[in-house]
């Protein structure tokens, strides 16, 4: 079964058509690549299936489970609150406007099991590395309020935990020393790894990195790729954005290709790098 | 090498919180002994008021300084607080229930009208969050003064109801208008509430504050439930100030409309927060402090002040212009200029927190969530 599966999906902004009509299905376990040029609404995809945006229309699914539209879940699990979207979705066609943008929140799909990382990296810039990831545990710890006003053993305990497992983390993509610096303060390719990690302790399945080696040099890419090898033999399937054909023909197994929001091409990279429609959106028409 | 170099590190750290350690023992026992040496315990009384401030400031500091929310409106809840204390607590309706019993439930009352107000609002960022809370703040101090049938209009309610304890060492334990038990009362009040924030702002639920704070959209992509999250930053915030409400009605023995306007609580509040250092507590508390005392004491004193330096100075002309008079009138100017003046000087506050500091001087990211949903 694919771990997600997109059907159909479309994303509009105004007169701009970003993602259109685009079907994909990413299969458990394996290295799944997105390219494109520039625009092309690769990163418009991501944050649609992270729940940041609300599709225009299509379906997206995770582990066979609906997290876009919300109508299928509750038809399935809950016929009164299905009852109600659809009534609520007539009344606001009947004044005009579109059905209630209902998705899942993007915390809810992170929950679900869907970490992912920034193209413009996004970290908590004044706070230190290791408090980094210890927010990426957060939706899996159990301390209440009262825990926390408290400080309850159980409170000091899990904060104990989560401590270590952060460490632990931070040992796996190779920041241990700088667990205790402002993040802000880390360099720019470290600041790309302890992303990875922050998002790596959410204990995801699928991991989506939206372009992990912009502005990398050869070395530093190569550790990435090694990085994202360790990271699927951990069972965790990858699914990334990349403009750097190298490390997207070294790496994935599998290739989609976007143009202008539609995808152009599908297959195993030696396949795809051949395919002429490919070449003609990375190069132009030749004359 | 690396070992030894951290053992020193550790050493340092650890000498340091010795010292500090002692600090705050003395400070404390400074503290506990004060009513000793004011004989008249006018002194104390004026600590007792201060107390107040301090408890509304680092409540406040929950919600500006750790969750990052602009909130104008803070003094709704120091007012519901009152008025809940006020309206159970008094002959109003012939309900008398301990002020003990009280002083929690309010907060839990606080923390309610925290999470009602939050609720429709959270979805706004900075600005837009600021005027609608500022709204509130508007709304329910004049709701308190137009329902007269519950809250004696504006006029307010008379006559609350003052802790009692056991008599103890000759004192009948009745608090009364004696300001004694009231000071340590309230330093009780704000010892323990330091160590309930302390722990908060070190927790899970602290950790997830700060990561809103720097960047919503990576908060929620973490998987942090901002919504909720910052409804309890609302909540926990607003409960400090129904601790707050409940003391401050019931050493006042009355409540009125208008000791909770904007200009009178809100906005002395955000200052204090502001001043002394957002989302640091000692900060915060030498900023209310340091504000009460500039408001109290500074401002009213100046007129006098100038008057006895021109009257002294003997000069005809300079004690014709009458600048004490001025003084006394210009009080919220030269309260404005000192404020302006302590901004300028020091805009990261007075006990910044580590994390502001280096923000100040780099910026932040302002991306919200609701904005980037809202895309359509």
């Amino acid at each position: 079964m694919p771990i997600l599966e997109v059907k159909g999906l479309t994303k509009r902004f105004g007169g701009l058509l970003a993602v259109n009509n685009v079907d994909l299905s990413v299969e458990a376990g394996e290295i799944f690549a997105m390219i494109g040029p520039n625009g092309a609404g690769k990163t418009t995809l991501f944050n649609l299936v992270a729940g940041l945006y609300k599709p225009t229309s299509g379906q997206i699914f995770f582990n066979g489970r609906s997290v876009y539209p919300v109508r299928e879940f509750w038809r399935t699990y809950s016929p009164p609150i299905a009852a109600y979207y659809t009534v609520a979705d007539a009344v606001r066609r009947g004044v005009g406007l579109g059905p209630l943008p209902l998705g899942l929140k993007p915390h809810a799909v992170t929950t679900l099991g869907v970490a992912r990382t920034f193209q413009n990296i996004r970290l908590f810039s004044y706070m230190t590395a290791v408090e980094n990831v210890m927010v990426g545990e957060h939706p899996r710890m159990h301390a209440q309020v009262w825990d926390a006003l408290l400080n309850t053993p159980f409170a000091r305990n899990e904060e104990r935990r989560v401590r270590d497992r952060a460490m632990e983390l931070m040992r796996f993509v190779g920041l241990e020393r700088y667990a205790d610096q402002y993040a802000r303060n880390l360099a720019y390719g470290f600041q790309r790894r302890l992303e990875i990690a922050r998002a790596l302790a959410t204990e995801p399945k699928l991991l989506m990195l939206d372009e992990p080696a912009a502005g990398f040099n050869p070395q530093e890419k190569a550790e990435l790729m090694q990085l994202i090898q360790a990271i699927r033999s951990r069972g965790i399937t990858v699914f990334l954005i990349e403009h750097d054909m190298k490390v997207v023909m070294e790496v994935s197994e599998r290739i989609v290709v976007l143009d202008y929001g539609e995808k152009i091409a599908e297959g195993p990279p030696q396949k795809v790098r051949t395919n002429p429609r490919v070449i003609e959106a990375y190069l132009g028409k030749s004359a | 090498m690396k070992s030894k170099k951290r053992l020193s590190l550790g050493k340092g750290l650890a000498a340091a919180g010795r010292s500090q350690t002692f600090l705050y023992l003395g400070i404390g026992i400074l503290l506990i002994l004060f009513p000793i040496f004011d004989s008249d315990t006018s002194q104390v009384n004026v600590a007792a008021v201060a107390g107040v401030w301090i408890l509304l400031a680092l409540g406040l500091n929950i919600v500006v300084g750790y969750a990052g929310l602009l909130d104008l409106g803070y003094a709704a809840f120091f007012a519901i607080g009152s008025y809940a204390f006020a309206i159970l607590a008094s002959g109003q309706f012939n309900i008398h229930i301990s002020f003990w019993i009280l002083l929690p439930a309010s907060a839990l009352i606080a923390a309610f009208f925290g999470v009602l107000l939050g609720a429709p609002t959270l979805r706004l960022r900075g600005d837009y969050l600021a005027i609608v809370t500022l709204g509130f703040g508007e709304i329910v101090p004049r709701v308190f003064r137009n329902a007269s049938v519950f809250t004696g209009g504006v006029n307010g309610i008379v006559g609350l109801d003052q802790p009692k304890v056991p008599p103890v060492f000759g004192w009948s334990g009745n608090f009364g208008f004696n300001p004694i038990p009231w000071y340590y009362l309230i330093l009780g009040v704000i010892i323990v509430s330091l160590f309930l924030i302390n722990n908060l702002r070190n927790s899970r639920l602290g950790r997830a504050w700060m990561a809103i704070r720097e960047d919503e959209v990576a908060a929620a992509a973490t998987g942090i439930n901002t919504v909720t999250t910052k409804l309890l930053a609302f909540a926990l915030g607003a409960s400090f100030s129904g601790f707050a409400g409940t003391y401050y009605a019931s050493k006042l023995f009355l409540v009125a409309p208008e000791s909770f306007s904007f200009q009178a609580v809100s906005v002395v509040v955000l200052v204090m927060v502001v001043l002394g250092g957002m989302g640091n507590m000692r900060g915060v508390i030498v900023g209310a402090i340091l504000i009460y005392t500039i408001q109290t004491y500074l401002l009213i004193q100046l007129p006098g002040w100038i008057d006895s330096a021109t009257a002294a100075l003997n000069i005809d002309w300079l004690t014709k212009l009458d600048l004490g008079h001025y003084a006394q009138q210009s009080n919220y100017l030269i309260f404005g200029l000192i404020l302006v003046g302590i901004m300028l000087l020091r805009p990261q506050g007075l006990i910044p927190s580590a994390q502001r500091k280096v923000e100040l001087e780099l910026g932040t990211s302002e991306d919200s969530l609701a904005e980037l949903q809202g895309q359509v």
